[in-house]
């Protein structure tokens, strides 16, 4: 089938558009249910519902490690992880990013 | 009955292999070119490491496909072992379960936290529709082929030879061939182009870091795309709702056998099918030709204008932003994770080496999958509609 230069012109931005408008569809979707899970677990928690939707530091944190404001002593923190698993741990992330372990910093190992 | 040695011999050497290559004329040499290419292969994915698990069983179902005789593919009978390996491809069938793997794999908590990274993911399918414009205007293909080659720039093996397998599945070779030599290529193909559309200064942008998502929304997440975009785009079901299940597994907390499993044995025997299966579809008539050429021209072409819109979308948003995104984290937004995504961190670092790119690129990348294969829907239904399909 032979299609001319405008038909071709007109289907590839028709495709550009049909991508862009599904991902900002896929946009509002992702921010409706950020905005009511949140919101979901801000009332289980206690927390004032009309809390910041991206606020971290709204669910009021319970451990001493998740307080944001407290300065870095310079020591790697190891939550609920164990030396060996945090060793292995750093040693794949200097593998996989190609940085050298002594140029890498890390501040923090929390299991989720 | 008459019996000599020098005949068993000679009727042995007479329906040989090397019979086939040397005393069958061009098709014979044919074949010959086809195995020496195969060979290049198996030493671009074993020594150069390129894209190693499919490129060295593509390579190797094309070394089988191709030697004479061999009726792996068909025989005078029956169809050879490869012939039915890939009724997979031609049923759609290993690329979605491919999909399910790396949904498993994957882990859209940046994209969730940072939602407008899906434009970046948007902005990166920019190279699959120039692509294809470019392979109707410039080289003539006809439309179905012309979607094929421009699915080579969404940098996504499984959605490019799902589309080729239905659109032109006589350029499935060369068009996975160039795919995933190409996603090889990434660490290569992308630095110069995301230094040459960005800044110095807004490479050197450190990122804030992104904020924690709730198991909650991980769960709900690949329930709510699977259902958005499969009810806009029909077409992407196989290869969005295997990716989206695929990532539920992974993230329900359930089904840690069924991750598992995904993850590692179905992946991994897929790949094999799958690989095995593409690389026997490529035969000297349909592999040893000028377009085979003109698709991996156009591949590269796809590949680098996917990287550009991605790259030129970041510049946008870092300005839009005030410069709180880091226009690097663009590239991200060509599927092939999470290469993709490893060159934006290094190149990154290069600029400002306490700089971690890493968790930030992941978003784009990831959309870059939905994106692509969004683009995949949107050729599966349009090509069959201009051909009066």
């Amino acid at each position: 089938m032979n299609i001319g230069v405008g038909e071709a012109l007109l289907i590839s931005l028709c495709g550009f558009v049909t991508v862009f408008l599904l991902l900002l569809f896929l946009i509002v979707i992702i921010k409706i249910i950020s905005t009511v899970v949140m919101s979901v677990e801000s009332k289980g928690k206690g927390a004032p519902a009309s809390a910041p939707a991206a606020a971290p530091a709204a669910p009021a944190p319970t451990k001493e490690e998740e307080k944001p404001s407290k300065p870095w002593d310079g020591k790697l923190q190891l939550i609920d992880v164990d030396e060996e698993t945090a060793a292995c741990i750093m040693a794949i992330i200097s593998d996989e990013t190609d940085i050298p372990l002594d140029e890498l910093q890390f501040r923090r190992i929390q299991a989720l | 009955m008459d019996f000599s040695f020098a005949a068993v011999l000679g009727k042995i050497l007479g329906e040989s292999g090397y019979a086939g290559l040397f005393l069958n004329g061009v098709d014979g040499y044919k074949c010959l070119a086809m195995i020496l290419i195969s060979f290049v292969l198996l030493y671009l994915g074993i020594v150069k490491k390129f894209e190693p698990l499919l490129l060295v069983t593509i390579a190797f179902g094309m070394l089988l496909a191709n030697l004479p005789f061999s009726n792996m593919v068909s025989n005078v009978d029956n169809d050879g072992l490869l012939h039915w390996l890939y009724t997979g491809v031609s049923l759609d069938i290993y690329p979605p379960l491919i999909f399910m793997g790396v949904g498993a794999m994957t882990d859209f908590g940046p994209l969730i936290a940072r939602p407008s990274s899906l434009l970046l993911g948007a902005a990166a399918q920019f190279g699959i529709f120039t692509a294809f414009l470019g392979s109707l205007l410039l080289f003539g293909f006809p439309v179905n082929v012309a979607a094929a080659i421009g699915i080579i720039g969404g940098a996504d093996g499984p959605t490019a030879i799902m589309v080729t397998s239905r659109l032109a599945p006589e350029y499935l070779s060369a068009i996975a061939i160039a795919a995933y030599s190409y996603m090889a290529l990434i660490p290569m193909i992308q630095p110069p182009i995301m230094k040459a559309f960005t800044r110095k200064e807004d490479r050197k942008i450190k990122m804030e870091q992104l904020r924690e998502v709730s198991q909650s929304e991980k769960i709900i997440f690949p329930i709510a795309v699977a259902t958005v975009v499969i009810l806009l785009l029909p077409d992407t079901a196989p290869l969005i709702g295997m990716l989206m299940l695929g990532n539920l597994f992974h993230v329900c907390g359930v089904t840690a056998r069924l991750d598992e499993t995904v993850q590692n044995a179905l992946m991994n025997i897929v790949t094999i099918f799958l690989g095995l299966s593409v690389g026997a579809t490529a035969s000297a008539d349909t592999f040893l030709t000028v377009q085979t050429i003109e698709i991996i021209a156009m591949g590269l072409v796809a590949f680098a204008l996917s990287t550009f819109g991605g790259v030129i979308f970041g510049d946008i948003m870092c300005w839009a932003t005030k410069g709180k995104v880091n226009p690097l984290i663009g590239s991200a937004g060509v599927s092939a994770v999470p290469m993709a995504a490893r060159v934006a961190q290094i190149e990154g670092q290069k600029e400002n080496p306490s700089n971690f790119l890493l968790m930030h690129a992941m978003g784009p990348n990831v959309a870059g999958v939905i994106g692509s294969a969004a683009a995949a829907g949107f050729f599966l239904k349009l090509v069959p509609m201009l051909l009066g399909g």
